[in-house]
C-alpha cells in the first residue's frame, strides 16, 4: 500500500485546504478514500454522528501535481483511511506561501500521512516543516461501510438561497432553538422554521428555483404528480446546519437540496473541481 | 511597551516581583514550578523621568537597600491590558510606589485629559535570581524574532513542549511527545532549518533540549514589538536554556528548565540528590529508567545546586546545601515539610531545576564565587551554621 502526492502549485494548494476546512467543520473524524483518480472524503451514517453522512469527491488531477497510489491489492486498487480532518487542515493552515507540498503515506511507529511542506527562507536551502498526522488504515472487510449513499427518492428539490444570508439566518435561529424546520415546495418557495414555547421565527425565500431532474422511469415519481404548492418538510439538528453553512468558505457553483418529508434532507454543494453532498435525517 | 513586558511575564506565573534599582527597574517571576524564570530590565533610560532612592535599613546601618516587592499580575494586568490601545491613547504613564503603606500607583494619563489611578498593594519580598552562566553555553543562536514566530506558528497553541535539535549543519524544531503517549492520536510536527537563516550561529555541542513553548510564546510576542534579535543560549539536554534580548533601553530573558535523559543521566543521578531533602525533585526511589530526572548533573562545580523547595509565598529562601555537603541535619526538619509541598509537583519533575539565587544587591560582583548555594533572606533568624554562605547573584 502506497500514497504519494504532490502539490505545486498555491492556487490548488489553497483550494484544496479550503475543502480540507469544510470537511473539518463537518466532522471531527472522517474516511479518506483514494483511487487512482479520486479523493473523497466519506462519513458514514453512524448513529454516533447523530445519523448524518457525507459524501465528498475530489478529482486528484485538478490539485495535485503528482499523485501515485497503490492499493491493497491489484484488484482493489483503493486506500481508505481513517483520519482526523482537522489534523490536516491544521498542517495545510500554514502553508500559504509554500513552494511546495508533499503528501505521504509512512508506516513508522503507526500508520501515518506525512505532509511536508516547503517554505522559502531567506537563506538558500528552503524550510521543511514536516507533520506526521497519524491515520487508520481501513480493512477491506468494512469497505462496504462506505458506498456511495443513493440519492433518495425526494419530495421537492430546490436549489438553496445565498449561503451568506442562510448562514446568518440559522446562525440566529440556533441561539433560540435546537432544531430547525426546512419545508419547500416546488414553486421555488422555502421557509425555515423554529418553534420554541415563548417564540416562533419563520423566514420565507422565494424565487429559489427547482432543478430539472430528467426523470428517470419513475424514481423521481414521487415529486412528479406533486402540487406544486405543497410544502414538504423536515426537521433536523440545526447544529447540524449551521456546521454546514458555517463551512463553505467560497460560494459553490450550485447549491440545492432535496428534502425527504419527514424523513431526510439531502444537500449537494457543487464546486468546479468538488462536489460535496451531506445528508442531515429529520428527527420526529 | 512595558504593558507587553507585563503580558509577557504573566505568562509565567500569577505573580512577579518589581524592583527598582539605581540603574532601573527590574521586572523578574518565576513559575509554579521552578522550571522558569523571566527577567525583564528597562534601564532608567528608557523612561521619561526615573527616580529611585534607597530606603535605608535601620538595621543594616550603612547599607542602602532598595524595595523590592511582588505583586499579583493579575492586578497589573487590566492597567496595561489591549496594548495596542494603550498606544493610542494613553499619553503618560507614571509609576510611583510609597512604601510606607504598601502601596505602587500606576497612572495613566490619557487622552482628553483621563486620569485612571490604579493603586496596588505589594508584598515586601526578596526576589529570585535565577543563575545561570551564558557565556558558558556552548551553543549559542542569533535570530530575529520574526524567524521563531514564523517556526512556532506551524505549532498547534495546545503543544506543551517542543525539542530543539541542532548539528553544526542543521537545526531542527520538533514536538515534544512523552513516551507514553499514543502514537495513533497525536500530531507531529517537525520544523527542519538550514544554519544560514541565523544571524549568528553557534554550535559547540549536538544537542537536543526540550523545553515548554507556552512560556516562550510570551517573550517572542514581545521581542516581536521591541524588534530586538533574539539570543539563545544552550547546552546539552537536561541544561537550563535561556531566551534573551538585550538593547540600549532594556533587556529580558527567560531561562527555561529543560528535559533531561533519564538514560544519560540515572548514573550521576545519586550524586545530586541529597538524601534528607526525601521526596524532592529527583525521586531517588524511582528506577531510574522510569522517567526523566530532573537532577543536575553538572561536571562543572560551580553549577551545582538545587531549586528551592518553599513556596514563593515564603520570604526565605532556603540555603541548599552542595553536593558534597549533605550532612545538614539540622535543616531536616524544614526539609521534610517542605518534601510533602515538592510531592505534588511531580510531573515537573522531569524539569531540570535552576539555580536561585536571593538577589542581595551588595553583591554585585560575587560571580567567581564557588559556592552557588542560596542565601537565605537577610530577615532570617535561623542561623545555619557554616553551610551558609553569602548571597551570590
Amino acid at each position: 500500500m502506497r500514497f504519494r502526492a504532490k502539490i505545486v502549485d498555491l492556487a490548488c494548494l489553497n483550494n484544496f485546504s479550503r475543502v480540507i476546512n469544510t470537511i473539518s467543520k463537518l466532522t471531527k473524524t472522517c474516511t479518506l478514500r483514494l483511487t487512482v483518480c479520486k479523493l473523497y472524503f466519506i462519513l458514514s451514517d453512524k448513529v454516533a454522528n447523530g445519523g448524518a453522512s457525507m459524501w465528498c469527491e475530489l478529482c486528484q488531477g485538478n490539485f495535485f501535481d503528482e499523485f501515485q497510489m497503490e492499493g491493497v491489492a491489484a484488484e482493489h486498487n483503493e486506500i481508505y483511511l481513517e483520519l482526523v480532518p482537522e489534523n490536516l487542515s491544521r498542517a495545510l493552515k500554514t502553508a500559504h506561501s509554500a513552494k511546495a507540498v508533499k503528501i505521504k503515506l509512512t508506516n513508522k511507529h503507526c500508520p501515518c500521512l506525512r505532509v511536508a511542506v516547503e517554505l522559502p527562507s531567506l537563506s538558500s536551502s528552503s524550510r521543511i516543516v514536516t507533520h506526521d498526522i497519524p491515520v487508520g488504515v481501513i480493512p477491506r472487510r468494512i469497505w462496504n461501510d462506505f458506498r456511495e449513499p443513493t440519492m433518495p427518492d425526494f419530495d421537492v428539490s430546490i436549489y438553496l438561497p445565498v449561503l451568506k444570508i442562510m448562514k446568518s439566518v440559522v446562525e440566529r435561529m440556533k441561539n433560540l432553538s435546537n432544531f430547525i424546520v426546512i419545508e419547500a415546495n416546488l414553486s421555488g418557495e422555502m421557509n425555515l422554521k423554529i418553534e420554541t414555547d415563548l417564540v416562533s421565527v419563520t423566514t420565507h425565500f422565494k424565487d429559489l428555483g427547482n432543478p430539472p431532474w430528467a426523470s428517470e422511469d419513475g424514481c423521481q415519481s414521487s415529486a412528479q404528480g406533486r402540487n406544486l404548492e405543497s410544502m414538504a418538510e423536515a426537521r433536523i439538528d440545526i447544529k447540524k446546519l449551521q456546521q454546514l453553512l458555517a463551512g463553505q468558505q467560497v460560494n459553490p457553483t450550485k447549491a440545492l437540496c432535496n428534502i425527504v418529508s419527514k424523513r431526510i434532507v439531502h444537500f449537494i454543494l457543487l464546486h468546479e473541481d468538488v462536489s460535496l453532498q451531506y445528508f442531515i435525517p429529520a428527527l420526529a | 511597551m512595558f504593558g507587553r513586558a507585563i503580558h509577557a511575564i504573566a505568562r509565567i506565573s500569577d505573580e512577579f516581583w518589581f524592583d527598582p534599582v539605581e540603574k532601573g527597574l527590574a521586572l523578574r517571576s518565576v513559575n509554579s514550578s521552578r522550571s522558569a524564570y523571566a527577567y525583564v530590565f528597562f534601564s532608567s533610560m528608557f523612561f521619561q523621568h526615573y527616580c529611585w532612592t534607597a530606603v535605608s535599613d535601620p538595621c543594616h546601618k550603612e547599607k542602602e537597600l532598595s524595595l523590592p516587592c511582588k505583586l499579583i499580575v493579575k492586578a497589573v494586568l487590566p492597567v496595561f491590558r489591549c496594548a495596542n490601545v494603550l498606544g493610542r491613547n494613553v499619553e503618560k504613564c507614571s509609576i510611583s510606589t510609597s512604601p510606607s503603606d504598601h502601596h505602587i500607583t500606576f497612572q495613566l494619563l490619557c487622552k482628553h485629559g483621563v486620569v485612571k489611578t490604579y493603586n496596588l498593594t505589594f508584598q515586601e519580598c526578596d526576589p529570585l535570581q535565577a543563575v545561570f552562566a551564558k557565556h558558558m553555553c556552548p551553543n549559542i543562536l542569533k535570530v530575529h524574532s520574526r524567524l521563531l514566530a514564523d517556526v512556532m506558528i506551524h505549532f498547534p497553541t495546545s503543544q506543551e513542549e517542543i525539542t530543539l535539535s541542532v548539528t553544526p549543519v542543521k537545526v531542527c524544531f520538533k514536538s515534544y511527545t512523552e513516551e507514553d503517549t499514543d502514537f495513533s492520536r497525536t500530531m507531529v510536527t517537525e520544523i527542519h532549518l538550514s544554519p544560514e537563516e541565523f544571524d549568528y550561529f553557534q554550535v559547540g555541542v549536538d544537542s537536543e533540549v526540550t523545553f515548554c513553548l507556552k512560556e516562550l510564546r510570551g517573550l517572542l510576542a514581545f521581542s516581536e514589538a521591541t524588534g530586538v534579535p533574539v539570543s539563545i543560549h544552550f547546552d546539552r539536554c537536561g541544561k537550563p536554556i535561556a531566551f534573551s534580548i538585550e538593547d540600549v533601553l532594556l533587556e529580558a530573558s527567560l531561562i527555561l528548565a529543560t528535559l533531561c535523559e533519564a538514560q544519560k543521566e540515572a548514573d550521576s543521578q545519586e550524586r545530586c540528590c541529597p538524601q534528607q531533602w526525601g521526596s524532592s525533585e529527583t525521586h531517588p526511589d524511582k528506577p531510574s529508567g522510569d522517567e526523566p530526572n530532573s537532577t543536575d548533573i553538572s561536571k562543572h562545580p560551580q553549577r551545582d545546586g538545587n531549586a528551592p523547595t518553599n513556596p514563593v509565598a515564603k520570604q526565605e529562601v532556603k540555603s541548599i546545601p552542595r553536593v558534597t555537603g549533605r550532612d545538614v541535619t539540622g535543616r531536616a526538619g524544614t526539609a521534610t515539610a517542605e518534601a510533602a509541598g515538592e510531592a505534588t509537583e511531580a510531573p515537573y519533575q522531569k524539569f531540570h531545576s535552576l539555580f536561585f539565587g536571593a538577589v542581595s544587591y551588595k553583591e554585585k560582583d560575587a560571580t567567581g564565587h564557588t559556592f552557588q548555594s542560596l542565601a537565605t533572606a537577610s530577615d532570617t533568624e535561623e542561623d545555619l551554621g557554616p553551610l551558609q554562605s553569602s548571597p551570590v547573584l
